[in-house]
């Protein structure tokens, strides 16, 4: 029950923002059906760290605890960005933004697209994390991107229709690599009793019976998975159309895509992980990922360094993130799972934060160029400025914040798993990483400030702001006890100790 | 009663392997064919071909969900599909595909040598010891998959990227109807709507960039770089 409802609330308020006829109504829609979807995710963790697991129809609807984790990690984002949006929306309706030669029904029609796009988009994602079986969990997936393509070309522009267009066609292939993969690892388990049926696609089936998938096969599908939803999560060198979806889409779309959408990507990756290192042993996935992973992170390290717009700057964050947590996952062992799920849940708080205090800027500056708006954020906006410095001091991993401790967790599970290599390359790109960041917002909000006037207040957009600024805070030094038990048992879950 | 049971199957692979063969002309005439109502039709044809390998695997294997995957393709690919971007084509009024990056003959050489990559890789899935239809369909499955994958590279036309990106997923249906005689029926639907919604959704995308460039030559999108 628990589970449908969490996939109904956020169809039904596609479906209500679909026929609402004033702005208001497609807000309050939003806005009521993500705080149902958040609560919803709250008691579905609450089971499942009672209970163990929660299934339903048949095991057809399957939540562990690394499922109730990502489930709950999309809930909160959505929440935090639906409210955003409200702010964010009204502010482009009334500078024109949307488009200037618009009338009032074309503006719309397009608020009405956002607002109906948002919760099916979140919908696909959580569907994706409670689906067992392997395939509807692909076809989740698709719908993730079909969902978000006419939210990046939301703006109509000429950059935005080129970024869609990469994002559907790359993203398109690596889907199609990810079908291909399932298929192959559906066929590894054709010895099974019953692979005919709807069973023989289900993880949990497969994960018991792990050790008797057919082995060639296994390493066929995992090289096909990695570079399928490799795509989504952005591990380089399949990265390219992430800076440009994330700098076109509007700030909180992009805000879920490169938190929530990253965490979805890296969830199907980990499913087949367990299936291939309980069949293969964990040498050979681990390999592969911690290739990947150092790839990503070595990519964003010059884009980073080099970069002249802080919308592409926060994506290859986003990329290198998406590196670490490959890395976190090819290492293996439970020091590095555990390392792997706290980063996900601290980045999933950060980078949406960072992507907030972004759109804040972007809006009240009318650019994304460092070079255009010099400095000065903190005079003109100091709300935004002090949460933007703290976000991103976060997300180089500096100490006090979580990240540190997540990374650091990541490099010590490296080292203590002989993976010295890995490690000392961790630390390198990680500090090629923090001093492009550091450099440049550092520059953008503490610079010497332009002529740029004082920004009136924004209850939406600093409401949110504030919120997620203080859950940062609050996690650095105290994660809630239910909360770090779901981490640890999702970590479990990963390392299967 | 044994004989005339694997007779059966022999027949029936000879079949299969017969149109998995026209299947795989189809997606080489593809790759050179430069007008793209014509392409168009091709693929249809392509699709129309598969759905017919499925009934076949479907009759001679007994089994009876693989009859709805076919009709899910006769229904999509063969006519919703073409019909959608044969309305885009006339309302684009874009007739004909620029040169390609690799010209005609030399992307008949490039795609026989994928073929060739997809018969070395389809071989370490076969296995004496398992008698089935579709040893070739596998192979020509993953050729199929590589053939989508160049022509994409190799054209300009967003339309005829996206029909490929069509044709490459044909070949994942193809792969799936040898290789497991289907997936569970849940997934097939999935997989047939999603197809579905990408065509329409990536057909919308491409009437939009015609109507902002006046053009649908994807090598014009270079704004957004580093």
């Amino acid at each position: 029950m628990l589970l449908i409802a969490l996939l109904l609330v956020p169809v039904a308020t596609a479906v209500a923002s679909f026929f609402a006829r004033r702005r208001a109504a497609m807000e309050a829609a939003n806005l009521v059906g993500f705080v149902a979807v958040f609560l919803i995710a709250i008691v579905l963790a609450a089971r499942v760290l009672a209970a163990g697991t929660v299934s339903l129809a048949n095991g057809f609807f399957y939540s562990d605890a690394l499922s109730a984790l990502v489930v709950l990690l999309t809930a909160s984002v959505a929440l935090v960005c639906a409210t955003y949006s409200v702010g964010y929306l009204r502010d482009d309706q009334q500078s024109g933004e949307l488009g200037d030669d618009m009338s009032g029904m074309e503006q719309m029609a397009q608020l009405r697209m956002y607002y109906t796009l948002t919760p099916l988009f979140v919908f696909s994602m959580l569907f994706m994390a409670v689906a067992n079986n392997l395939g509807v969990m692909w076809a989740a997936m698709e719908v993730t991107t079909l969902a978000s393509i006419f939210l990046v070309t939301f703006y109509g522009k000429v950059t935005s229709l080129e970024a869609a267009w990469k994002y559907a066609i790359i993203g398109g292939v690596g889907l199609s690599m990810a079908l291909f993969g399932t298929l192959v690892a559906y066929y590894a388990g054709r010895g099974l009793t019953g692979s005919q049926a709807i069973s023989g696609l289900n993880w949990s089936v497969l994960a018991q019976h792990a050790a008797q998938l057919d082995k060639t096969s296994m390493r066929l599908a995992f090289v096909l998975i990695l570079m399928g939803y490799g795509t989504k999560a952005g591990l380089a060198p399949m990265h390219t159309w992430k800076p440009d979806a994330y700098s076109e889409a509007p700030v909180p779309t992009a805000a879920i895509l490169s938190s929530a959408l990253l965490n979805c990507a890296l969830y199907c990756l980990i499913r087949f992980y367990i299936l291939t290192s309980r069949c293969l042993g964990a040498q050979y996935p681990g390999r592969l990922l911690l290739l990947f992973g150092l790839l990503s992170m070595g990519v964003s390290v010059p884009f980073v360094l080099a970069q002249k717009n802080f919308r592409r700057l926060l994506a290859y964050s986003t990329i290198d993130h998406a590196g670490i947590m490959a890395i976190a996952l090819g290492l293996g062992s439970a020091m590095g799972s555990l390392g792997l799920m706290l980063h996900m849940l601290f980045h999933t708080i950060a980078k949406p934060l960072l992507f907030l205090c972004a759109g804040n800027v972007h809006q009240h500056f009318r650019t994304d160029l460092f070079s255009k708006i010099k400095g000065g954020v903190m005079r003109a906006m100091p709300l935004t400025g002090v949460v933007f410095l703290l976000a991103m001091l976060a997300i180089v991993g500096m100490p006090p914040f979580s990240l540190f401790q997540s990374e650091f967790l990541i490099v010590r599970a490296a080292m203590v798993g002989g993976h010295t290599l890995t490690g000392v390359l961790f630390v390198l790109f990680a500090t090629g990483v923090f001093a492009g960041v550091l450099l440049h917002v550092g520059n953008l909000v503490l610079g010497p400030s332009g002529d740029a006037p004082v920004a009136p207040r924004r209850p939406w957009r600093d409401g949110s702001l504030l919120a997620l600024a203080s859950a940062l805070v609050v996690i650095a030094f105290w994660v809630p006890a239910p909360l770090l038990e779901l981490v640890r048992q999702a970590a479990r879950v990963v390392s299967g100790q | 009663m044994l004989m005339t049971h694997v007779l059966d199957l022999q027949f029936g692979d000879r079949i299969v392997t017969l149109m998995a063969a026209l299947v795989l002309v189809l997606q080489i005439a593809m790759v050179t064919q430069r007008w793209i109502v014509i392409h168009i039709r091709i693929f249809a044809a392509q699709s129309f071909f598969l759905a017919m390998i499925a009934a076949t695997i479907a009759w001679f294997n007994h089994a009876p969900h693989l009859y709805v995957a076919a009709a899910l393709t006769l229904v999509v690919k063969v006519v919703l599909v073409p019909i959608l971007f044969e309305r885009l084509v006339k309302r684009m009024e874009i007739h004909e595909e620029i040169e390609p990056i690799v010209n005609g003959p030399l992307s008949v050489v490039v795609a026989g040598g994928l073929t060739l990559v997809g018969y070395v890789v389809a071989e370490s899935f076969y296995r004496a010891d398992e008698p089935g239809l579709g040893h070739n369909a596998l192979a020509v499955a993953i050729s199929l998959f590589l053939i989508g994958f160049f022509t994409m590279i190799n054209r300009r036309k967003a339309l005829t990227q996206v029909l490929a990106l069509l044709s490459l997923e044909n070949g994942l249906f193809l792969a799936a109807i040898s290789l497991t005689y289907g997936m569970p029926m849940i997934v097939e639907l999935g997989i047939f709507f999603d197809v579905l919604v990408a065509a329409m959704v990536l057909g919308i995308l491409v009437y939009r960039i015609r109507e902002t460039f006046e053009s649908v030559d994807v090598s014009r999108l270079r704004r957004l770089r580093g």
